[in-house]
């Protein structure tokens, strides 16, 4: 692989699911930011980072991957 | 300890189904594994016709100090539909090397998982009492099984459940990303052998340890 994993040229936020909910957590943090009991109220949430220039990465139950949105420009 | 012996000790047999169904829970299995410095062995890393299955999973066996057993899915789920047997006959096979063969296969230990805590009993009863673990078909949930079956018996410490699910994640994310850029599609990705999907997790880990 060429480049470190994580360390790309963007900053990334994921969209987890947890036992208890979905969780909002920034690539590198050591924790998850927030759980919501919705999907969409995470998603929602999250997508406010974009105009931080943050990849939203929504991912299905299984960790794989729903959605990935670009940051807004 | 030579090479043997320590691939030996470090070897986790896979037991479970390889289909499409089962692939939601067998990723963050075999990344589990990878992550906490073990090596998945599975009954599809060799694809030669001309070998006889069995050969292949009692080779498979002898060469694994640990294994895991996944008997969720032994149920049918339609009408019609057979019951699944392979999964408690390898059990057994593997049961059995402990129990009949001498030497380091006396060091041998197993994690049985299920879907529901006791539901095994009525189509298992042999394994009454014996201390069987289950995931609900939660993936996050059999991360966490699998990270506390490997401290109660092999390893002193390891992160967190909660942390290794969350690093699965993200590896999912640089996986997609990258089979992506080259130009694999959905299906490529369901279809993919495990032997390169093992590969690329030992090549993502090995980066981000660096």
């Amino acid at each position: 692989m060429s480049k470190k994993p994580g360390k790309g040229t963007s900053k990334r936020v994921h969209i987890i699911s947890r036992k208890d909910g979905w969780a909002i957590k920034k690539q590198g943090a050591s924790r998850a930011s927030k759980i919501y009991q919705k999907k969409e109220t995470a998603i929602k949430n999250a997508q406010k980072l974009r105009k931080t220039g943050h990849d939203v990465i929504v991912h299905k139950k299984d960790g794989s991957i729903q959605k990935w949105e670009k940051p807004k420009k | 300890m030579t090479a043997e012996q320590n691939d030996f000790a470090k070897n986790v047999f896979i037991n479970c189904p390889f289909d499409t169904t089962f692939i939601p829970l067998l990723r963050p299995l075999i990344f589990t594994i990878l992550y906490l410095g073990y090596t998945p062995k599975i009954a599809t890393e060799r694809s030669d016709s001309g070998e006889a299955r069995i050969n292949k999973i009692r080779e498979l066996i002898e060469q694994s100090k640990l294994s895991i057993h996944d008997l969720s899915r032994i149920r049918s789920a339609k009408r019609d539909e057979f019951y699944r047997m392979n999964m408690p006959f390898e059990l057994g096979v593997d049961i059995g090397c402990r129990f009949f063969k001498e030497g380091r296969a006396r060091d041998k230990k197993c994690l049985v998982l299920e879907k529901e805590k006791y539901r095994y009993q009525k189509a298992l009863s042999d394994m009454s009492g014996s201390d069987i673990k289950n995931h609900n078909d939660e993936p996050e949930e059999l991360v966490r099984q699998v990270r506390n079956w490997f401290v109660e018996n092999e390893i002193q410490h390891a992160d967190s459940g909660t942390k290794i699910w969350e690093t699965f994640n993200e590896f999912m994310a640089d996986f997609y990303q990258k089979r992506q850029d080259e130009r694999f599609k959905d299906r490529d990705l369901e279809m993919m052998p495990l032997q390169e999907y093992i590969r690329f997790i030992h090549e993502w880990l090995k980066e981000k340890s660096k």
